[in-house]
């Protein structure tokens, strides 16, 4: 018993020392410097994974309270001199101690509000992944841990495994062999440029890739198709058809006899093509589709027809891999040029030119999550918006991203797969009637935003409450503030409120009420000093 | 277009064939204009946009107001060249448009000549680095050029059904309007505007005019010469009497001028960083006479009256840093009550601790370069002390109303946002001091260096916050106001130290 409370004393003289208080107000402010810098490269929810909502800096924190909390019971009994010191760190006793209430029970979310929509969901900024059976009815659901980097979840559930979390990522391009992959399903990177810009694209027609066969460069349309269709576009004809066989992949350019064009009672033009032995009719202003029996789109077919004509008024650059072909308005002419890997193809628009990077028929390009720092700029996260858990099914491996839910079959099951935040659900409605702003006279900027909502309380009927800056509305231990604002596809404005619930709020109003009363006691009130040379005390 | 107008001017009355020079007169710094969401008089807008774009207040032999007005009549056909010269600041972006490296300005129709360089290179840029933010600003500066040659940024007062709106000169100088107004007065335009500025005042009054009253008193600069004044008279004189009276002369002096300012914006004077600086000198020197009121030495008013003689000094010099112009609120500090009470115990918390950094750095260099008894050190030492135990008092008191605010505001206490991050910091540093004064670690000639330096750590969170932590990862070029401001700082606080500390032998080392 003795030695117990020897141990214990020496507890106490240890972190109720006035230098293990230096020391660990020194560490602490230091921590937070660190922190504000992290913020402002990294952004604030990095900060806060990083270090204000990691386990060392809850410790430095605890050391805070530890360090205060003995140093008040080795000044224990009570002494008069000592008064405001006592009120203070009371203060800031009860002061840790409400924050630490609202660390484990608080809530502290968003509700976002689109226009005369009911909502109850709030949703917590913590991460969780979602897999979901919906046949069975069945959800299992994993909390993601707060980390600032990469994490190994180890998580199994009936053959499905979850394994890397990366809570900042970007996707990066990533080639995936494939030996089976026809000529058709190619894949080409190249670099449009001219004196003052430049841009790399990546193109592709395998199904599996992330890339699309067709890109907008400003003014500019992109076109990536099979290599076969190459030598159609270079051929000049009068009528400016193609025809491709998806099958054969060959590709005709039918001229005089075989093309018979004739309009539409709607103003289109129908085009009849005879093809070997077939006779296809198409609109080509409306789809490279073939038309059936009952001039309807025939999805089936294996042929297509393109007019050229379509693609001569606006800039259109084709590109087949190792081959490149335009309209050309000065000359009036269709134009194919080779361009094996590394060859510069000068086109007709301002100057630019194209390049081929990298052709490969052997391999799709797609896009793989990496773990990446995220950048601040200008207070926009710019870099590392992403975040995503690596999933194993049987020999499958992919990601699922916070970006869309995945769907995967297992054994004739389907199951999803989606990285979300968590939510809550109120136990009462929330609608937005309206959501105001106005701005400053004659200018653009805001200068307030308001909510007009109707809470919907179930029996209780409803109430009507308008909800602005400084004015929070509190609803049973819950408070709705103002926080933003967001565009809706229709127009009108929908409405972003945080939502709160905060138990240990009474406390750390104590807490900090005593703080300020005991500093005001400790320090003004006490007159203790020194006298100055040659004056006497009065 | 607007062509028509010169035309008609011209042939109208034999007053105007002489051109605009007798329409652009001072006169028209009364004219009522909206301009960033404010209504004011010309003469404020024509002033902060002249000094915007050139960095000066003149242009040529021409005052702002006269310069403004015509270079806005340029719309209308004026035919005339006024010597504007845009300011550029960054020397990277004085190479791009072919300008030496000490060159300031460049005359505003060779920099529309080579606008496309800013635009290309503005494009090229990815980064949002210090280059790329002084492209954006040059380019900013010249399309507010355009803005008044095309008449588009002097807005001018129309009365319609009882109501004032504002419509750009472009669209309120027009030809109907214009003939309608033929015959009257000494010339249509004149006419045209006294008439408008009659509606205005008839509508809404002559409040706005107090603006220009502010600007044209300038009694901040009044109360710079009065605080100097007040510190020679107290060093030099025996009798207090005198520098007494001065000390009550920038008391009023400034306060006058902060009242004018919150009844022109309606708030407290303590929104932006140049209110925050105006109110940070004032507030040392009110602080150094309540803790004079109790200690009884003329030092603290003597460091409060160098504390105002920094800021007004920053007021006047450091114009690429502190904005003085009055603009509309961001809506979330549109809060009286809150914005009073938490910002004002801050700033009061930091000029208190100013009064400290002033006293322990004269302390510092007394020591190192003069004679200091050990009884003087030691009772100086507590003078700083007292200043402390203000600072961290209304510190904390500062802090925690911050978190009240944000509670009240925003539903969280706390959020580790780095401003209030870096507010605790500052208390943390001190509170650390406070409590190392206790142990063996921080002696009475540490103490003093200590407090010296400890309030880099108050300039980090008042500017550092704005200034290096906000303008984030890419734009370390330290080439903007505020963060070569800060370094300077810092350097000459270290150089202070470093000198101060390492040769402290011999007969200057207190013994206490």
């Amino acid at each position: 018993m003795n030695n117990l409370l020897r141990s214990y004393r020496q507890v106490e003289l240890f972190f109720g020392n006035m230098k293990f208080a230096v020391f660990i107000i020194l560490l602490f402010a230091l921590t937070l410097a660190y922190g504000t810098f992290m913020e402002s490269y990294h952004g604030t929810e990095y900060a806060n994974r990083l270090v204000y909502k990691s386990w060392w800096f809850m410790g430095i924190q605890f050391g805070m309270f530890l360090s205060i909390l003995f140093a008040t019971l080795l000044r224990l009994p009570l002494r008069k001199s000592l008064y405001g010191f006592y009120v203070i760190h009371a203060g800031l006793i009860i002061l840790f101690l409400g924050s630490f209430v609202t660390y484990q029970s608080g809530v502290d979310g968003t509700v976002s509000l689109a226009p005369n929509l009911p909502s109850r969901q709030v949703q917590v900024n913590e991460d969780e992944f979602k897999i979901q059976f919906p046949a069975r009815g069945k959800e299992v659901i994993v909390p993601l841990p707060y980390s600032a980097g990469e994490r190994n979840l180890g998580f199994e559930y009936e053959g499905v495994k979850l394994s890397t979390f990366l809570p900042f990522a970007e996707n990066k391009e990533s080639w995936v062999p494939d030996k089976l992959a026809d000529p058709g399903q190619a894949s080409t990177k190249y670099r449009l440029f001219n004196d003052n810009f430049g841009e790399t694209i990546t193109l592709s027609l395998h199904p599996q890739s992330a890339y699309n066969n067709t890109q907008q460069l400003g003014p500019l349309n992109v076109h990536y198709m099979p290599a076969t269709l190459a030598e159609c576009f270079a051929k000049n004809t009068p009528d400016g058809l193609i025809v491709w066989n998806g099958e054969t992949t060959g590709c005709s350019s039918p001229e005089g006899q075989d093309v018979q064009r004739s309009r539409q009672a709607s103003g289109r033009e129908l085009v009849e093509v005879s093809y070997e032995g077939q006779r296809l009719r198409f609109m080509p202003e409306m789809s490279p589709l073939p038309l059936d029996e009952k001039m309807e789109l025939n999805e089936l077919s294996q042929f297509r027809v393109f007019s050229k004509k379509l693609f001569e008024k606006t800039p259109h650059l084709f590109l087949f891999g190792k081959e490149v072909a335009f309209f050309d308005k000065a000359t009036q002419k269709w134009e194919a040029h080779p361009a094996e890997t590394g060859q510069e193809v000068p086109l007709p628009w301002m100057g630019f030119k194209v390049k081929t990077l990298d052709h490969r028929t052997d391999a799709y390009p797609t896009m793989v999550p990496q773990y990446i720092k995220p950048i601040q700029d200008n207070g926009q996260v710019t870099v590392g918006n992403l975040k995503a858990v690596q999933v194993e099914v049987g020999d499958k491996k992919f990601w699922v991203n916070s970006q869309e839910p995945i769907a995967f079959t297992l054994n004739g099951e389907r199951i999803t797969f989606e990285l979300t935040k968590r939510g809550l659900t109120l136990p009462y409605e929330i609608v937005l009637d309206q959501f105001k702003m106005d701005t400053d006279p004659g200018t653009t900027n805001p200068a307030s935003y308001e909510s007009f909502v109707t809470l919907f309380k179930g029996n209780e009927g409803s109430e009507k409450h308008r909800v602005y800056m400084n004015n929070p509305l509190k609803y049973k231990n819950f408070t709705f503030y103002q926080a933003s604002y967001f565009q809706t596809n229709e127009g009108p404005y929908g409405s972003v409120l945080s939502v709160n619930f905060d138990p240990g709020r009474f406390w750390k109003y104590l807490g900090s009420l005593l703080l300020v009363l005991g500093s005001i006691w400790h320090f003004v009130l006490r007159k203790k000093t020194v006298v100055k040379p040659g004056e006497a005390r009065a | 277009m607007l062509k028509f107008l010169l035309a008609l001017i011209v042939s109208a009355s034999g007053a105007w064939a002489q051109g605009p020079m007798n329409f652009c007169t001072s006169d028209l710094e009364t004219f009522p204009v909206q301009a960033g969401g404010r209504e004011k008089p010309l003469y404020v807008l024509a002033t902060e946009t002249v000094r915007y774009m050139t960095g000066s207040d003149k242009v040529g032999e021409f005052s702002a107001t006269e310069a403004f007005c015509k270079l806005s009549l340029k719309a209308f056909g004026m035919p005339l060249e006024l010597p504007v010269n845009i300011k550029v600041d960054h020397i990277d972006v004085r190479k791009l448009l072919g300008m030496k490296e000490d060159q300031t300005h460049l005359p505003v129709q060779e920099l529309t000549a080579k606008s496309d360089l800013l635009v290309q290179k503005g494009q090229e840029i990815k980064e949002n680095n210090s280059f790329k933010k002084e492209i954006n600003r040059v380019q900013g500066r010249l399309s507010t050029y355009q803005a008044i040659v095309g008449a588009r940024a002097w807005t001018v007062p129309v009365l319609e059904s009882g109501k004032v709106s504002f419509v750009p000169l472009s669209e309120f100088l027009t030809q109907t309007r214009v003939e309608s107004a033929q015959g009257k007065g000494s010339n249509p335009v004149s006419y045209l505007f006294e008439v408008a500025k009659r509606d205005y005042l008839s509508v809404k009054g002559d409040q706005y005019l107090l603006e220009l009253s502010y600007f044209k008193l300038n009694l901040f600069m009044w109360s710079l010469l009065a605080s100097i004044l007040g510190i020679i008279l107290f060093v030099v004189m025996k009798n207090k009497i005198p520098g007494a009276v001065v000390t009550g002369v920038t008391i009023v002096g400034q306060l006058t001028a902060m009242t004018i300012r919150v009844m022109i914006s309606g708030r407290a004077p303590i929104t932006n960083m140049y209110e925050t600086v105006m109110f940070s000198g004032f507030g040392a020197l009110i602080i150094s006479i309540i803790i004079f009121y109790f200690r009884r030495d003329i030092l603290f008013v003597l460091a409060g009256l160098a504390c105002n003689v920094l800021s007004l000094l920053m007021m006047k010099f450091a114009n690429g840093m502190l904005d003085e112009g009055i603009s509309p609120l961001v809506p979330v500090l549109r809060d009286n009550f809150w914005l009073s009470t938490h910002v004002t115990t801050v700033i009061l918390s930091y000029a208190a601790l100013a009064l400290s950094w002033i006293l322990s750095n004269s302390l510092l260099l007394r020591a190192r370069f003069g004679t200091v008894s050990s009884a003087d050190y030691r009772y100086e030492v507590d003078l700083i002390y007292t200043s402390i135990k203000f600072g961290v008092v209304l510190l904390s008191a500062g802090v925690i109303l911050g978190g009240v605010w944000a509670d009240y505001s925003w539903g969280r206490f706390w959020g580790w946002d780095p401003k209030e991050t870096w507010s605790l910091i500052v208390l943390l540093v001190y509170i650390a001091i406070l409590h190392g004064k206790y142990t063996t670690w921080i002696p009475p000639t540490r103490f003093v260096p200590l407090v010296a330096g400890s309030f880099m750590s108050v300039m980090m969170a008042w500017f550092g916050v704005n200034y290096i932590l906000a303008s984030g990862l890419h734009s370390y070029g330290f080439s903007e106001g505020g963060a070569v401001f800060l370094a300077s700082f810092f350097a000459i606080q270290i150089a202070i130290l470093l000198v101060c500390v390492t040769k402290r032998d011999s007969q200057a080392t207190p013994n206490p």
